[in-house]
């Protein structure tokens, strides 16, 4: 039978964990956003060999899924670091690696793809009115950048880059697979006490949705904000 | 005040600008006229780095560079001493009207907030927007965007502004507007250097007329020198182009 109050002290149970998947999932936001800038910036360089690589790289990222290159990440990077480390004659055990650390990586470098194509599009839609505007005026170059080319590319890239975090939120729940428990995998974990699976994911379906609205609807408001002035 | 010697720019290798000099005096209107394509934008873009010339000198307020080994810091200095009015406006385009003649007071010259604030306002007033301070350049016509570019130019305190052709992406009935704020300017004794297809505005405001055609200055004066005693073949081609096209 479908108990309510069951779905109710699920709930209790899944908020608990929403700081700490929000967490995760602003940190792979920050870091897929500074890797995809790193990204642009070298294939806008054009450098021959590294820009093939990339481009290689770029098309392994969007042809796997992200729960195959989990699990990669999650057997290659201790051993990678554990190696790494050796060299430097500093001891680590491989199995001691926080999988949240795992979590972070795989996730960092997947969605880092696609924060560089937001990037990208963003700064194509920068005027070159605007610099030189910028310049006829004496900003120096760090100035230019840091008034006039972030705050417009930023305002472009925002919607977008909101989009990946929902879905950086979401795609989150493949974690449970390496022992990382986010909001899904708290789901699981509390049904599985209480043998009330559908109970458990209805209250994690309630959780991700509400956290969705409401984020969707404060960066509206930003958004809003930013694009006064904009037609 | 200002002056170029031999000024030389190439795109591509074919020669935009081809030995230029040029003075222009303290307070001075100099409007450069002549055919599309000769180069005056150009030569305008060169006086505040927007381009690079290939050779030459110049000298602005103090300042003594040579364009063939020009730094990036000296490059810096010449567009500190100079503002621009350009074609299409530029108005920083997430900024209000009033920020947009604050930001670059802050940003380059550090004033305070209230300082810049202070300053602007009385520039948006001297060209008549003192009613749309808070206005987004999309709010506003383009003879008013022009306006607040005037005014941004204004309040750096520039030793020269370069307006480059600062009516021709107006409609007809916005040009008289701009034009009344660009004599303000000159009334006021900025120098100035301008680029336009206004005969009859440039008769009247311009202290010097500088004829340029294919790269070179084909001739320069005093308004009444060139307009109604050239004996230029070229300008005096020009010239008739252009009243025919009027009348």
């Amino acid at each position: 039978m479908f108990d309510i109050m069951t779905v109710f002290e699920s709930l209790i149970e899944i908020i608990r964990v929403v700081p700490k998947t929000l967490l995760l999932a602003l940190i792979i936001l920050l870091l897929s956003f500074m890797l995809g800038a790193v990204l642009t910036y070298i294939q806008s360089l054009n450098i021959p060999v590294i820009k093939q690589i990339l481009d290689v790289l770029q098309s392994f990222l969007r042809g796997t899924p992200n729960v195959v290159l989990l699990y990669l990440v999650y057997y290659s990077l201790p051993l990678a670091i554990s190696y790494f480390l050796s060299l430097f004659g500093v001891p680590f055990d491989p199995a001691s690696l926080n999988s949240a650390a795992v979590v972070i990586v795989t996730f960092s470098i997947c969605y880092s793809v696609f924060q560089s194509e937001i990037i990208r599009g963003a700064l194509h839609s920068l005027d070159k009115d605007q610099i030189e505007a910028a310049q006829s005026l004496g900003y120096s170059t760090t100035q230019t950048l840091r008034k006039v080319i972030v705050p417009q590319v930023m305002t472009e890239a925002l919607p977008d880059t909101m989009n990946a975090f929902l879905i950086i939120i979401k795609a989150l729940s493949l974690a449970f697979l390496v022992t990382v428990v986010d909001i899904f995998a708290q789901a699981r974990l509390v049904g599985a006490q209480t043998f009330s699976y559908l109970e458990a994911f209805v209250a994690a379906a309630l959780v991700y949705w509400a956290i969705c609205g409401l984020l969707t609807y404060l960066m509206n408001k930003v958004e809003n904000r930013m694009r006064r002035g904009y037609v | 005040m200002l002056s170029l010697r031999n000024l030389k720019l190439s795109f591509d290798g074919s020669q935009v600008l081809d030995d230029i000099n040029l003075d222009v005096k303290k307070g001075e209107v100099v409007t450069l006229i002549g055919p599309s394509g000769t180069g005056k934008t150009s030569l305008l873009r060169c006086i505040n780095l927007l381009e690079r010339p290939d050779s030459g000198f110049i000298s602005l307020g103090g300042l003594d560079y040579d364009y063939s080994r020009i730094s990036k810091k000296e490059a810096l200095n010449l567009r500190r001493k100079t503002a621009m009015v350009f074609q299409q406006y530029n108005l920083f385009k997430n900024k209000t009207a009033i920020e947009n003649v604050m930001d670059a007071q802050m940003v380059v010259q550090k004033k305070s907030r209230k300082e810049a604030y202070e300053k602007s306002m009385q520039e948006l007033k001297r060209v008549g927007l003192e009613a749309k301070v808070d206005a987004y350049p999309s709010q506003l016509s383009g003879g008013q965007q022009q306006r607040v570019s005037i005014a941004r130019a204004l309040a750096v305190e520039p030793e020269v502004i370069l307006f480059d052709e600062p009516t021709s992406a107006l409609d007809p009935e916005l040009v008289g507007e701009v034009l009344k704020s660009i004599e303000e300017v000159a009334k006021s004794g900025m120098t100035i250097m301008l680029v336009t297809h206004e005969m009859s505005f440039a008769r009247d405001i311009s202290d010097k007329i500088v004829f340029m055609d294919k790269g070179r200055i084909a001739e320069s004066g005093t308004p009444e020198e060139i307009f109604s005693q050239s004996t230029n073949t070229r300008t005096q081609q020009f010239l008739n182009k252009f009243y025919t096209a009027v009348h």
